[in-house]
């Protein structure tokens, strides 16, 4: 079904002078139908490249060159675009890649394109919602829905148009664990139903459930084996080597983050009392929030989608402000203060971190934040943070044409920089590799040393266990609140998404 | 997520059942008719009918009270500042060449009034049609498909790039960002959000540019659409009725105009 020889594909050069950016070198690779293989590498490592060529669109319309030969059941890809009904790709960000206004007719859009006739459209639309569970949302606004429906839906629009291949690039990858799951179920039913598929992925639990395993280092593509025998301690993809070449980062390995400071609870950093929001012709997101978080504390704030995380931590630096209730930072009312002027006192850090790059280089985005607050010693923090994060090769290039673990670094890098005394998190973990995980855990371990205070909004399990306190958000209020032992262990099944 | 262009309100109701088609007719007319009426009376009745007319077919009142306010601004303009550029009647303050007079008062509230009418019959349609069905509509009724496409992506990316303005913002403001001073330099402040909104932009356009291929923009094949439109006898009537409706008014009005005076 899919037939790779020798394929090396490069990136034309991102800068004049520059040499062009080889990603892939002489990959095989022979799938039957109906075969499932998992393809694992770190970030960067070149698996959306591949997906990419695989689906036809590189260097189609993502520019760069490609060598070799790429066949996709007989049709030669390289040459000419393959169907769209020889091939569907979900897009590792799923949202960008539907563009309709309704989720009925985002999976309809395909089926005209291909010419179907309207009354088999209605089958296999409704065919479509069904199995992927998206009959009750299909009138909503494809924007408006949870990150699991956006990938059920850009999954249901893929297979309405019968592809013999699915290529899936990281299906699981920025979801919460209720998105996962769902998620999951579809990709198991694809499979099951014969599809053949190729799914990239950057963890272990996702690759085992593949029939053949391949790891993607280097550019070069190992000989797809069994999971059992990949993952064996003596196989290519075992977790000493993923771990050594920055795929994964196993919790045995982590850094201690236990306070060398004892939190200091009688001086709260954050202290917010009878807090309540509800967004504008929205219904109210928080119903009365009493949190005291201590100087020096590490808090985790978990939680459903929905339950209000991100609208709370929101209100610690002022980007959102109480429609009732009061909010302080170190003792004071925030007020009317700017959340330009609180940035002195609370460091963010945004998920998604392409999206707020913007300087013309590495140093001149770390500068931005020094500058606007007006920091002393702005050279040494600059210098600092370009060495802590390991941004000296890159200090002089565009942020914006980095990968995204290095993107990662460069918006921790500015944090660092500006070293504020509490530092929030919105969901840190998401899309990182091992390596950059490693990197994002030991800066935690420097700011627990230094007494930071950490308020980290994760669905990452494992993190949350590490924090001195969990506090459980579900609907707007607090429902539990206490060491993760307490917090964590009662595994409450969390609230399906609306 | 903002949806400030996502203005379609789902309901079952005549008009949200009605074919696009007839709607985008009977907003042309209506608008005509609009221009054509005379007086305070004539436009407060057709803006107390098309509120009544929207209400009853389930827009909820909150969504007319934001439109409202939405225009608030400029329709206060209209009613401060154009009894000045058009005095009639009795004089009631003049300062310098500044005249405030009855007639004056009377035409600005008349244009505000009008201009509310445009916004809310325009409304009317853009509340109770879905984009995929007013696009549809336009391209039935002569728009080539790629312009229908646009309409379609661009209504939905507007508002994506509004979200992205708002988020870079924010993770500026949290790195020290504060706009401040006076016009120009609040401007030169804003320059690295739009830097940012314009790269995240650029990137979108990449996504969007992969994602219609990927889903068989360049398909060969002759397109097919789902959901035909097909006017039932409900729209025709719907046509004729408001047809004759706009016509019958439009020939009173020119039979007597002096019904209602101060035009």
């Amino acid at each position: 079904m899919i037939n790779l020889d020798r394929l090396s594909f490069a990136y034309p050069p991102t800068h004049a002078g520059a040499s062009p950016t080889s990603v892939l070198r002489d990959c095989s690779l022979r799938l039957g139908e109906g075969d499932s293989l998992a393809v694992m590498g770190a970030s960067g490592a070149g698996k959306s490249t591949l997906c990419h060529v695989l689906a036809g669109l590189a260097p189609r319309h993502t520019g760069g060159t490609a060598e070799g030969v790429v066949t996709l059941g007989g049709h030669n890809v390289l040459a000419s675009p393959p169907d769209v009904d020889a091939v569907g790709l979900l897009f590792q960000d799923a949202a960008t890649q539907l563009f309709t206004t309704s989720v009925e007719d985002e999976v309809a859009w395909g089926l005209e394109a291909l010419g179907v006739d309207p009354l088999e459209i209605t089958r296999r639309v409704d065919a479509a919602l069904a199995g992927f569970d998206l009959t009750g949302v299909r009138t909503r606004a494809p924007w408006a829905l949870s990150g699991g429906q956006q990938k059920r839906l850009a999954l249901a629009a893929l297979w309405a148009m019968r592809p013999s291949v699915l290529v899936l690039d990281e299906p699981l990858g920025g979801l919460d664990p209720q998105g996962k799951r769902e998620v999951l179920a579809a990709v198991e039913a694809l499979r099951q139903a014969g599809t053949t598929l190729v799914t990239t992925t950057m963890q272990i639990a996702t690759a085992r459930r593949a029939g053949q395993v391949a790891l993607l280092a280097e550019g070069r593509l190992s000989h797809p084996q069994a999971p059992a025998a990949a993952f064996d301690t003596a196989g290519p993809l075992s977790v000493a080597r993923l771990t050594g070449i920055g795929v994964i980062a196993p919790t045995a390995l982590w850094p201690d983050l236990k306070p060398t400071i004892a939190p200091d609870g009688a001086r709260p950093a954050i202290e917010v009392t009878g807090l309540q929001y509800g967004y504008p012709g929205d219904e109210v997101v928080l119903r009365g929030i009493d949190l005291a978080i201590a100087t020096g504390q590490f808090l985790a704030i978990v939680g459903p989608n929905g339950a209000g995380k991100s609208t709370l931590v929101r209100h610690f630096n002022g980007l959102l402000r109480p429609q009732s209730g009061r909010v302080r930072v170190q003792g004071e009312l925030i007020g009317d203060r700017p959340t330009g002027a609180l940035a002195r006192e609370v460091g963010f850090l945004f998920q998604r971190p392409e999206q707020q790059l913007f300087a013309p280089s590495v140093r001149e985005e770390i500068e931005f934040g020094l500058t606007r607050l007006g920091l002393p010693d702005r050279s040494e923090r600059l210098d600092r943070a370009v060495a802590r994060f390991d941004l000296g090769e890159v200090a002089g290039a565009p942020p914006a044409t980095l990968s995204y673990g290095d993107q990662r670094a460069v918006t921790l890098a500015c944090l660092a920089a500006m070293g504020p005394p509490t530092i929030i998190l919105d969901e840190p973990t998401v899309g990182l590799d091992g390596r950059g995980l490693s990197q994002l855990l030991a800066w935690l371990a420097e700011l627990r040393a230094v007494g930071t205070t950490i308020i980290a909004v994760t669905h990452h399990m494992d993190l949350a266990a590490r924090a001195d306190r969990v506090v459980a958000l579900d609907r707007g209020r607090i429902v539990a609140d206490g060491a993760p032992s307490e917090v964590l262990s009662h595994d409450t099944p969390p609230r399906g998404t609306p | 997520m903002t949806t400030v262009f996502d203005t379609y309100i789902p309901g079952r109701s005549l008009l949200h059942r009605l074919d696009p088609r007839a709607k985008i007719w009977a907003m042309l007319l209506c608008l005509a008719l609009t221009f054509l009426l005379p007086g305070l009376t004539a436009q407060a009745l057709v803006l107390m009918v098309v509120h009544i007319l929207l209400l009853r077919s389930g827009i909820p009142g909150a969504v007319l009270g934001r439109l409202w306010r939405q225009l608030a601004v400029l329709l206060l303009l209209v009613l401060i500042l154009q009894p000045f550029f058009t005095p009639s009647g009795r004089l009631l303050v003049a300062l310098g060449p500044l005249r405030l007079t009855v007639g004056g008062i009377a035409h600005a509230a008349a244009l505000v009034l009008r201009a509310a009418n445009l916004a809310f019959i325009t409304c009317t349609l853009l509340f109770t049609t879905s984009q995929p069905a007013l696009v549809q509509g336009l391209m039935r009724l002569g728009l080539p498909y790629t312009w229908g496409l646009t309409v379609s992506l661009a209504l939905r990316f507007l508002p994506a790039i509004g979200d992205l303005f708002n988020k870079v913002r924010d993770a500026q403001a949290a790195r020290g960002w504060v706009a401040e001073g006076n016009l120009i330099k609040r401007f030169r402040e804003t320059i690295p959000i739009l830097v940012a909104v314009l790269i995240g932009t650029l990137r979108m356009t990449d996504q969007l540019t992969l994602a219609l291929a990927a889903r068989g923009i360049e398909s060969t094949r002759p397109r097919s659409t789902w959901r035909e439109l097909r006017m039932t006898g409900q729209d025709w009537w719907f046509v004729v009725g408001v047809t004759v409706g706009v016509a019958a008014l439009v020939v009173a009005i020119a039979l007597s105009p002096s019904v209602i005076p101060n035009g």
